[in-house]
C-alpha cells in the first residue's frame, strides 16, 4: 500500500467571502493548527461558525484569503482539489444517480487509475464495512436516503491512501441506531487503517464519542482544542461552558474578593484559581452541574438555594434552585433524598472555573 | 357524485381527443381524395363515400417537369438543417449553460442573469427585426440561399432555447455533485462530462425536443433567406398552393411534415412516462 497519509498543517489561515469589501467580514479568523496523521478530530460549533469553510479550505474547494496549508510540510494551498488526495463527505447524500452502487464506490479509484483487481478488492472491503454488499449491482438512485449517504461515506473511505477523510455532519440523515454503529465503524476504520478522520458536527455527544481531539469553534474563531475531558472540566471560555454539556455550565456574575476567592451575591466561594491581579474586578464563576454536591449543612463553599424544580431523568435527578435571582442547576444521584424547600449546595474549589472577559483565568 | 365525476372526466377526455385527432383524420381522408370528392359534397369514408386515389401523394414525389412538386429534396434539406443546427445548439448551449450556472461572471454591470437574459432576448425579439440584418450578413459572407447559411441562422435561433432550459436544469443539480467529483479525482472537464452531464440527460432531451420543433416549423427565415438553390419543407408546402387549392396534396404534405415531430414526441413521451425525468434529482 502506498503510504500517502499526511500530517496536515493549517498555518495562519483566514478566510472572507467578500474580499473586495473595504471592511470584509471574516468567516474564519486567523488561526494555526496541526492535524496529526491517523488521529480522529471533531470540529464542533453552532451553525455558521465556519466549520464547513474550514473543511472546504482543506479539501481545496475554497482557497483561503490568507495563510497556507501544508500536507507533510509540502505547501498545497495552490493545488487543485483533484490533486490533493482528500476525501470529503457532505451533509446530504451526493451520489452519481446514473451509476450502480458498485460504480459509485469504484469511481474515485477509477479516476485515479487503480487496477481492476485493486478496485474490486477495495469496493468489496468498503461495502462489507458499510453493509452495502447486497446492493452493489442496483442503481444508486433506487436506494433510500441513508443508504445513499452510506455510498457517499463509502466513496470517502474507498481510497486507503487519502491524506484525510473530511466529513461534514455526515450522519444527519441516518437513523439513530445505525448512526451509533457507523460511528463505531468509523473508529475501527481509523484504528485499522490509520486514516485521519475529521468530523464536523454541532452535536456534542457525537463529537465526544467519536473524536480524540475536539476543536470547538464560535463565530469564525477556534475557542478551544482539547480532549473531551478538558472541554468538560476546564472550558477555556464561557461559550465552551455553555455549548458543551447538558445542562450547560452554571455561570454566575461575581466579584473577586481575595487571591483565591470570589463573591456571588454575599456568599464567598473558594477556588483554586490565582486571582491576585484581578482584585475587586467583576468576573464570572463557572461550575458544572455534575460537580455541585448536596451538603447536609451550611459549611465553607456552600450556597443556600431555594429549590424550584426537581426533574427525574431516570439515571439522575436535575435540581433547579434559586439563590436571589441566580438560577443554579445541579445533577444528583437518583437515590439521594431531596429535602424540600431550602437546601445547601457545595462547590468543590478544584471544580470552580473563574472567567475574566469570558476567558478562563 | 363520484360517478358523475367519472362520467364528466371521460366525457371531456373523449371530447378533447376528438378535437385533437379529428383534423388529422380529416387530413388523412382528404389526402386520398380527388378534385371531384373534395368539391362536390362532404364525404368521409373511402370506397363508400368516395373512390380513394393516390394522386395527392404522387404529386409530392413527381418532378416539376412532370407536373409534380417534388418535396423530397426540401424534406431532406429540412432534416439536415434542423438536426445540424439543433445538435450544434445543444452542444454550445449546454456548455454555455453550465458555465452560467457554475461560475460567476462580472463585466461592468453585467452578471450571470443578464447574460442568460441576453440569450432569451433573442427569442423575445420579433423575428422580422432580425430579417434584414441576417439577410445582409448572409449575403456578405456569401451564404445566402445555402444550407450552411440556414444552419448558421438556426443556431442563433435555437441556442437561446438550449441555454435557457439547461441553465435552469443545471441550477437544480446540486453544486456538491461537481465538488464530490473533484474530490474523487476528476478534473473540472471530467466532472462535467462524467458526472454532471449523465445526470442531465432528461434536460438535454427536453432541450433537444424544443430545438427540433422550433427548427422544423420555422417558415419565416427559410422563406426570406432562400430563393431557388435551396428550399426547406415549410416553404415548399406553402408553394404547393395555386389558384385551385390542391387540398389533397396539401393534406398529404401536411401529414408528412408533421410525421417527424410525431415520432419525436412519441420517443420523448416514452422517456417521460418512464419517470426518468422526474426522478433524476434527489
Amino acid at each position: 500500500m502506498e503510504e500517502q497519509m499526511a500530517k496536515i498543517d493549517l498555518s495562519n489561515i483566514s478566510h472572507t467571502y467578500n474580499p473586495l469589501d473595504p471592511k470584509p467580514t471574516y468567516a474564519l479568523n486567523p488561526f494555526s493548527m496541526t492535524w496529526e496523521n491517523g488521529k480522529r478530530y471533531a470540529i464542533l460549533g453552532p451553525s455558521g461558525c465556519g466549520k464547513t469553510t474550514m473543511l472546504n479550505i482543506v479539501s481545496g474547494l475554497v482557497r483561503p484569503s490568507k495563510g497556507e496549508i501544508l500536507f507533510d510540510e509540502t505547501p498545497v494551498t495552490d493545488l487543485k482539489t483533484e490533486d490533493r488526495n482528500i476525501a470529503q463527505v457532505f451533509q446530504f447524500p451526493v451520489i452519481y444517480n446514473t451509476m450502480t452502487v458498485y460504480d459509485n464506490l469504484a469511481f474515485p479509484l477509477r479516476c485515479r487509475e487503480f487496477t481492476k483487481e485493486k478496485i474490486e478488492e477495495r469496493v468489496k472491503a468498503v461495502s462489507d464495512t458499510l453493509n452495502l454488499s447486497s446492493f452493489l449491482n442496483s442503481p444508486a438512485r433506487k436506494l433510500t436516503a441513508d443508504q445513499k449517504q452510506l455510498i457517499s461515506l463509502g466513496r470517502g473511505l474507498v481510497r486507503e491512501d487519502v491524506a484525510a477523510v473530511l466529513m461534514d455532519e455526515p450522519l444527519t440523515v441516518i437513523d439513530p441506531d445505525l448512526k451509533f454503529r457507523l460511528r463505531r465503524n468509523l473508529k475501527e476504520i481509523n484504528e485499522q487503517y490509520k486514516t485521519t478522520l475529521v468530523y464536523v458536527t454541532h452535536d456534542q455527544n457525537e463529537a465526544m464519542t467519536f473524536a480524540e481531539n475536539i476543536i470547538v469553534m464560535d463565530q469564525g474563531e477556534i475557542v478551544q482544542v482539547g480532549l473531551p475531558k478538558d472541554l468538560f472540566e476546564k472550558p477555556k471560555t464561557t461559550f465552551v461552558g455553555y455549548f458543551i454539556g447538558s445542562p450547560a455550565m452554571n455561570i454566575f456574575h461575581s466579584t473577586v474578593s481575595s487571591d483565591h476567592e470570589v463573591k456571588i451575591n454575599d456568599t464567598t466561594i473558594k477556588t483554586n484559581s490565582n486571582l491576585g491581579n484581578l482584585k475587586d474586578k467583576n468576573v464570572k464563576l463557572g461550575i458544572r452541574s455534575e460537580f455541585i454536591e448536596l451538603a447536609e449543612k451550611e459549611k465553607s463553599n456552600t450556597v443556600k438555594i431555594k429549590l424550584t424544580r426537581v426533574e427525574d431523568f431516570g439515571n439522575f435527578k436535575l435540581l433547579t434552585g434559586k439563590m436571589g435571582d441566580l438560577v443554579i442547576k445541579s445533577k444528583v444521584e437518583r437515590e439521594k433524598p431531596i429535602p424540600d424547600g431550602e437546601l445547601n449546595l457545595y462547590f468543590p474549589p478544584e471544580k470552580c472555573c473563574v472567567y475574566s472577559d469570558e476567558k478562563l483565568v | 357524485m363520484s360517478k358523475l365525476y367519472t362520467f364528466l372526466k371521460y366525457f371531456f377526455i373523449s371530447f378533447w381527443t376528438v378535437f385533437v385527432v379529428a383534423p388529422f383524420l380529416w387530413a388523412v381522408s382528404t389526402s386520398f381524395k380527388d378534385f371531384q370528392s373534395v368539391n362536390s359534397k362532404v364525404t368521409y369514408i373511402p370506397w363508400l363515400d368516395f373512390e380513394p386515389t393516390l394522386e395527392g401523394w404522387r404529386v409530392l414525389i413527381k418532378s416539376p417537369a412532370k407536373g409534380g412538386v417534388d418535396i423530397v429534396e426540401p424534406y431532406f434539406n429540412s432534416i439536415f438543417v434542423t438536426c445540424t443546427a439543433s445538435l450544434i445548439s445543444i452542444v454550445l448551449g449546454t456548455l454555455a449553460a453550465y458555465a452560467l450556472s457554475r461560475f460567476t461572471f462580472k463585466a461592468g454591470f453585467v452578471r450571470n442573469n443578464d447574460i442568460t437574459f441576453f440569450f432569451i432576448s433573442q427569442r423575445i425579439m420579433p423575428p422580422i427585426v432580425l430579417s434584414i440584418p441576417f439577410f445582409i450578413f448572409l449575403s456578405t459572407i456569401g451564404l445566402l440561399d445555402s444550407l450552411l447559411g440556414l444552419v448558421v441562422v438556426y443556431i442563433v435561433l435555437l441556442m437561446p432555447i438550449a441555454v435557457w432550459i439547461m441553465v435552469d436544469f443545471f441550477n437544480r443539480v446540486p453544486k456538491e455533485l461537481d465538488e464530490t467529483a473533484l474530490i474523487d479525482g476528476c478534473n473540472p472537464y471530467q466532472a462535467f462530462y462524467k458526472v454532471v452531464l449523465p445526470n442531465s440527460i432528461p434536460g438535454l432531451i427536453v432541450a433537444g425536443m424544443f430545438c427540433i420543433i422550433f427548427g422544423w416549423i420555422d417558415f419565416f427565415f427559410a422563406f426570406i433567406l432562400t430563393f431557388t438553390e435551396v428550399q426547406l419543407l415549410p416553404v415548399k408546402v406553402v408553394a404547393l398552393n395555386s389558384s385551385i387549392t390542391p387540398w389533397w396534396s396539401l393534406s398529404a404534405s401536411a401529414l408528412v411534415s408533421v410525421a417527424p415531430l410525431i415520432i419525436v414526441a412519441f420517443i420523448v413521451e416514452r422517456y417521460l412516462s418512464k419517470g426518468n425525468l422526474s426522478g433524476a434529482l434527489k
